[in-house]
Formats: C-alpha cells, structure tokens, sequence
C-alpha cells in the first residue's frame, strides 16, 4: 500500500522537486526543503514497522515505503529508527508560572496566551533532543479549572502567535490536589466533582438559550421580511403620509410620533459568556474535559455524576488510584494520562499509591493510556518514564502510541500528528536505536518539514 | 543490549553428568546450597558470561562459571534474564530516618549507625524490591562530624561492617544558630583541631587509615569540601557535589570518591553533565540513594539518565554495584558476583540499567527475598 501512494506522490512530485534546486529559495523558505529519510526500521505507526524512506516536503510527509528513491536535490538523512514526534500529553512547558500556579483561571482562559515562546529556548531545546516534539500544555495546576488548555509545537522558529498547532485543544480541572500543605478532605474533593458539573450544566443551559434564541430570530426576521413585503405595497402612500404628519407635528409644535408595530420587538441576544461557552464546548464534546483526579471517591462520583453527559468527552490525568475502577472506564471510552514516575515518600498526598504499575494495569483492562510528563516542567524524560512503564508491565507497542498517536487523536489532531504516514506534518525523529533503549538518542528531529536538531 | 537477541544463542552451559532438580522461578531452598543459570550473568569486574552459573553455599558464592560443576541433587534455578550482584547503596539515611543524629551535638565521632539499623524497616523491602541489597547507613549531615559509618543488608538483620568511614558534613544543614559552629570558619577550624590532636576517629582519618565520608552538595560546599579533604590529606569520598565535575582537577587533586545523585526527573541538566565529566576524568563514582524521601529505584534510573546522557554503560553500572561497594568500604564481601563473596543476587528481567528491565527475584545472602516462589 505504501509503495503505490509513494509512487503516486513521487509522479506529482518529478516537476517541483526539479525547480527547487535554487538555493536560494531554500535558505529563505527552510519549510521548502526537501527530506529524503532511509532507515530500516520506520516506526509508520505504533505496531506497523518498515524498511524504507520517508520523502518529506513543505512540511508534510508526502511518501513513506520501501523502495522508495531519493529525489534529485534532497537533503538525504539516515538512522536506525524513524519514529513520529512524542507528544507530552500533560504538560506545563512554555507556561508563565503565574498562569500555572493561578487558583483562579476560567473555563475560557486561554492557556496559550500564557506560553512565552521567548523564554523556554533552551529547554525547548532540550525537548527537542529528547524526542518531543509537541506538548499539551495546562495552567491553573492547583485550582479547579485550569482553563482553555492548548497543544504547541516545541518549534524554535515559531513566534507567539503561531506556537500552538490547537489553540483550544481542552478545557482542564483539577479535583483534589494538595496546594501547599493543604489537601482537600473527601467531601471538599466530592464538592469539586460537583462543581464543576454543576458548570458543565450550566454550558448546557447556555447553549440552550443560544439555540432557543436562534429559533426566535429566525422567526423574527420571518415576520419582518413579511411585514416588509406588506408595506412595499402601498410604501409610497404611507411615506407621504408620514411626510405630512411629520410636517404637521412640527406646525404644531408637537413631538412625532413614528406608528409601531408589533414585529419590532426584536428577540434580546443572551449575554456572551465566554465561561459558560466553553463549557457548552465541552458538555457538546467539542472539547474534551481533561479532569486532574487520583483518588477512588472522587474518580467514582466523576465517572457517576458525568454520565448524564451523553456527549462529554472525559479525560483523566493521574488518576493514581484509578485502577480498580478501570474496566468502567475501558467501557466508557475514558482514556487516561498517566505520569509513570519514580517517587518517594516526599510525593504529593494524592499520589500516596502512586505506582509505576498503573499503565500496564489500565492498558491490560482495555483503558486508552496516554503518558504525560505530569505538568513536572520538565518533559525530558518521557520516553524514559514510558520505558519505565514497560518495565512494570505496560505493553511495548502500547507505549509508544501513549507517547505518539494515541495523544494525538485524543486530542483531535489524529490526522495531522502522531504518525509517519503521508499526508501528515512532519514531526518526526531519526534515533539511533529503539525509542525506549536507554543509550538511544535523536540524531535529527524534524519539525513540521525542517531539521531542527542535528547530531 | 538487546536481550531478546540472546535468545537464538546456543546453549554454552555445559551439562552436567550429575541429575539436578531444575526449577524455572526462583525459590527459598530448603538447602543452603543451590545455583541459578540466568541467560547473562554480570559479575561486576567487567565480565560478561553468557549462559552463566551462579553456585551459592551457606549464603555465599560458591563458584561463579560457564561450567560449574555441580553436585548431584543441587537445585539449579534457570532465569530467562540478567543475573548480577545485588546493588550497594554507598551512602543513606533508609530504614533509620530519625536515628541517625543527635541535634544537640554538633561534634558527635563516637555515634554508630549501626544502631540505628532497623531491619524490620519497610524501608529496607522497597530497597530489596528496587535491587539494593546492601545500604551503607550514614549519619545526618545535620552534624559537622556526625559518627561512623555501617555497612548493612536489607534483608536478614546483618551488619556487613561498620565504622569504615568518619562522616563529617559541610552540607548548609550542619550549621545552627543556637550551637556551636555557627559559620564555616568556626566548622573548619574545630575539624582541623581535632584533626592536629589527633585522638580517637579524628586520628585515624588525619593518619588516612580511616576514609571519611564528607557531605557537600552546592558548588561553594563542594569546593569548601574538596580543598579541607586535600589540605588535611584525607582519604575517602565526597557525598553530593552535584555540580563537582565543574571544578574537576579540585576533585582529581583531593583523590576522594563521588558519591552522586540520585537524579530526580526535572532535575538541573548541569548535574548529569558533571557525573559525565567526572568518570571522564577517571574519578571513582559510585549512585547515591535518597530514600525513603524518593523512591529507592531512583538510583539505577539515576544511572541510567547518565548512560543516557553518554556515561559508559560499565562504568554507570559498576556506579551500583563493585565501585560503589569499594567506596562503602565492603568492596571485598559485595557488589560482585566472584567466590566467597556474599550470595546478594538480582534477577533481572533484561539489562538492568535499561528503564523497561525490572528485578524479578533477589536474594540477600542466599535467602530469597523478593519475588519467586517463597
């Protein structure tokens, strides 16, 4: 199959390839290079490996197959292992500390606007030569909602504005995490799981106004275009009637009266809310609510308060004591985000049973696992926390597409990330060795087309 | 490194003439003699043998060989893995916490850590599941000169050796308002005192005959450390410096050992790059473990985040086990898999210094005690 889509694109390709021999067009556009990858172990998707090349162009992976020939004037790269991009699943890179620390962002605060591109180039450097490539950065890590969370590409050539790759990728809470020495008792933490229900409802209720709302304007401007209609009839006799009385009024020294009708009453827009918007997003699925959460009472109310939201798109993070409720969670589709490291007794309350078992143990019951660095501030180690992760029973294959695909289509960017399949923007990395071998490094690390990290 | 290529190797191990009884998991013996064939067997000198055999006697190693004979009857355990000598963790506080000071007394030589050793600590199970066979205990930093040293099991209540090293800290925590030395002048001065008297531990360490143990972590700490350990010409090893290989001729001249780490996730890139530039310069290094505070695994990952980052993979692993055994002064009973050394074994699931691989069983001088069939 991927012979004959590498044929397919190399025929569309023979013309411009030619043409862009200029340098010079090069150097100015490096999104405009060519890359040629060889490696014989390309890593297309978790589970599905082959020999062969990648053919990448302006920015986009155009082919991937065996056999597949280096074009005239393409940079040519070659590596042990190709595999696409990690993406951080729960992340803070980038992210003001203010903005990660604030108790008291909104559904609609847009964490994106908090990234500073300017200040992280060194550990976004470090991102790079550790193989992720893209993060879902959070804020608000110790409040109940976190805000509008964002993906961003780690892309040292990208300016402020065009960092995220999805500015409005989820809307996150937190529910029962220790803020200071303070952690919340059973019922404050089942008081949360209510709350912000009780604001997914209200999303609800918002878009119901909207829609009723909508119905009523559309009625309106029915009626009014009707009573238009009416008028045009005898416009020009009313018109002059108009003129005189107006005329008249103005003799007499008196105030005009304009004649009502009824359809004037115009139906009054519901104030814009943009909280209550995003949370309307979110009871609709168009975002996914990703839920901070670890402990079993507050897990269990989520999971029974929630499903009275048909359309809600639950996401859990941590959810260090979430193993025993796993095969509801496999059923309902949840997929969780799981922060597979080391620790010891000076752990956060909430991860007193933290246990580098759990992505084997969700995976082995049918749970969607996704690894994340935590929020930690440093997303470095994450193949490393994945292979750890194997080493404590999580499948192989299941845990590079925690790291990969599986992220990247919880988070709707499936068919833009996540894989080295045509069609797809090039995040990918060449490696010495297996992604999960501890003496594996990046030789490159291509970012949407452009080499990045070079040995 | 890839174990599953073993897999497709031949046999090496010779069979034996004699019957055995073959297990495939690992057991308690009801014997005090049995053996244990693993795939890969790393003796900790460097050596590899495939196929290899591990012949275990009253607690301690036998014979260790591609062809060990063994008698007729001898349990002989296979393991479709790595087997090594257990790990030595050359420097905590595990399993003894809030033993191992006494606040009042900022001088305090005459101190044993071994009786702080509580072995019936849940401690010391982490420890065992994580590798650690042997810990060596040391007192707080939060004396200048806090007490000696003890070498002890985490499994089986044995102290393996004590009072090898003199711990003295030039850590921050050392200094208290209310008791005396309350500067770095007044520290240095009272330890080279006691060094010039020469009585008791003091003696031994200013002679060299008795190594000390000097914890400092910031880069004026260690730098402060490594010129009193050179001027008073002592002997022995340097718990912290985390940045160290940033003044790495200071280290070389003062000869003493570096005990590092652990590495916890998110932590300061510069102090990886220091191990790196330290081994580089042919310094001794051995992992240190910071538990229970974090988790007792952190010392391999540790390890490992430096092979990740360049380290030698033998020299990161002689970090665990034989150089960190020689640096906790019982480089002679552990941290080897050689004859008449302690039976303190891990089986791996792979090579131990990958993050994927895990131990399936230990045991700690011949006693299963973590995993298997006990």
């Amino acid at each position: 199959m991927f012979e004959c889509l590498a044929l397919l694109s190399l025929a569309t390709l023979a013309q411009p390839l030619s043409a862009s021999a200029a340098p010079l067009v090069q150097s100015e556009t490096p999104a405009s290079q060519t890359l040629w990858i060889r490696s014989d172990r390309i890593i297309v998707r978790p589970g599905e490996e082959i020999s062969g090349a990648v053919l990448i162009q302006d920015g986009r992976i155009v082919a991937v197959g065996p056999g597949l020939p280096a074009p005239e004037g393409a940079r040519t790269l070659e590596g042990a292992v190709v595999c696409a991009g990690y993406l951080d699943a729960w992340s803070t890179v980038g992210v003001e500390g203010a903005t990660v620390a604030d108790r008291k962002l909104n559904p609609a605060s847009r964490v994106v606007d908090a990234v500073d591109t300017y200040s992280f180039d060194k550990e976004r450097e470090d991102l790079l030569r550790a193989g992720v490539t893209t993060a879902r950065v959070q804020g608000g890590a110790q409040g109940n909602i976190g805000g509008t969370g964002a993906v961003v590409r780690n892309d040292p050539n990208a300016g402020h504005g065009d960092i995220a790759i999805l500015s409005e990728a989820c809307v996150t809470a937190t529910i029962g995490v220790t803020v200071g020495n303070q952690t919340p008792d059973v019922f404050d933490r089942i008081d949360s799981v209510d709350k912000l229900m009780r604001l997914i409802e209200g999303g609800r209720a918002y878009r119901d106004r909207l829609t009723d709302y909508d119905e009523k304007l559309a009625e309106w401007e029915k009626e009014i275009a009707e009573k238009v209609k009416e008028l045009e009839k005898d416009f020009k006799k009313a018109k002059k009637k108009r003129d005189s009385d107006l005329a008249k009024a103005e003799e007499d020294g008196k105030t005009f009266k304009e004649k009502k009708y009824k359809e004037d009453k115009k139906p009054k827009a519901p104030r814009l809310d943009a909280n209550k918007e995003a949370m309307a997003k979110v009871e609709a699925g168009e975002l996914p609510l990703v839920v901070e959460v670890h402990r079993v009472p507050e897990i269990r109310e989520l999971l029974a308060k929630s499903a009275t939201f048909g359309r809600l798109r639950l996401i859990l993070a941590g959810a260090t004591e979430s193993s025993s409720l796993a095969s509801e969670l496999a059923q309902r589709n949840i997929p969780v985000i799981v922060w597979p490291t080391p620790m010891g007794n000076t752990r956060p309350n909430e991860y007193r049973r933290h246990d580098l078992e759990l992505a084997g143990k969700l995976h082995g019951a049918g749970v969607k696992v996704l690894f994340g660095s935590g929020g930690s501030g440093n997303a470095g180690d994450l193949s490393a926390l994945a292979a750890l992760a194997v080493g404590h029973g999580m499948d192989r294959t299941a845990a590079l597409d925690a790291l990969t695909l599986g992220p990247a289509r919880s988070f709707d960017l499936g068919d833009r990330i996540g894989s080295v399949e045509p069609g797809k923007e090039a995040d990918l990395l060449v490696l010495t060795g297996d992604p999960l071998d501890v003496a594996t490094r990046a030789s490159f690390v291509v970012l949407n087309g452009v080499v990045v990290v070079e040995p | 490194m890839i174990l599953t290529l073993l897999g497709s190797m031949a046999l090496a191990y010779s069979t034996p003439a004699v019957p055995l009884t073959v297990v495939s998991k690992p057991q308690a013996p009801a014997v005090e003699s049995f053996a244990v064939r693993a795939k890969l067997v790393k003796l900790g000198d460097g050596t590899t043998l495939e196929e290899g055999v591990v012949w275990v006697e009253d607690g301690k190693i036998r014979a260790v060989g591609r062809g060990v004979e063994l008698p007729a009857g001898t349990i002989l355990i296979e393991h479709d893995g790595v087997l090594t000598a257990g790990m030595v963790a050359p420097h905590t506080y595990t399993g003894a916490a809030g033993e191992l000071a006494d606040s009042t007394r900022a001088f305090l030589p005459e101190l044993h850590a071994k009786h702080a050793y509580n072995p019936s600590h849940s401690d010391f199970r982490r420890a065992v599941e994580a590798g650690v066979t042997t810990v060596l205990l040391a007192p707080r930093k939060e004396n200048v000169a806090g007490g000696m040293t003890a070498a002890v099991k985490t499994f089986g209540d044995r102290v393996v050796s004590t009072d090898k090293h003199l711990h003295l800290s030039l850590h921050t925590t050392a200094l208290w308002g209310w008791r005396e030395p309350t500067s770095w002048p007044g520290a240095i001065t009272e330890l080279e005192k006691r060094l010039r008297q020469g009585e008791g531990a003091f003696g031994e360490a200013a002679s060299g005959r008795l190594p000390v143990m000097i914890e400092a972590w910031s880069r004026q700490e260690t730098a402060r450390a490594l010129d009193f350990a050179t001027r008073n010409k002592l002997t022995g090893a340097l718990r912290g410096g985390s940045r160290a290989g940033e003044m790495v001729d200071r280290v070389v001249a003062s000869k003493l050992s570096m005990i590092v780490g652990p590495f916890a996730i998110g932590d300061d890139k510069r102090h990886i790059d220091s191990v790196l530039t330290l081994a580089e310069a042919g310094v001794p290094v051995a992992f240190g473990m910071s538990a229970p505070d974090e988790d007792p695994r952190g010392m391999r990952l540790s390890a490992a985040r430096c092979v990740r980052a360049g380290l030698d993979a033998t020299v990161a692993w002689h970090g665990l086990t034989s150089t960190s055994a020689k640096i906790a002064g019982v480089g002679d009973q552990v941290g080897r898999l050689e004859r008449g050394f302690d039976a303190d074994l891990v089986l791996w699931s792979g090579e131990p210094l990958e993050w994927t691989s895990r131990v399936e069983a230990v045991y700690v001088d011949g006693k299963l005690a973590f995993g298997g069939d006990r």
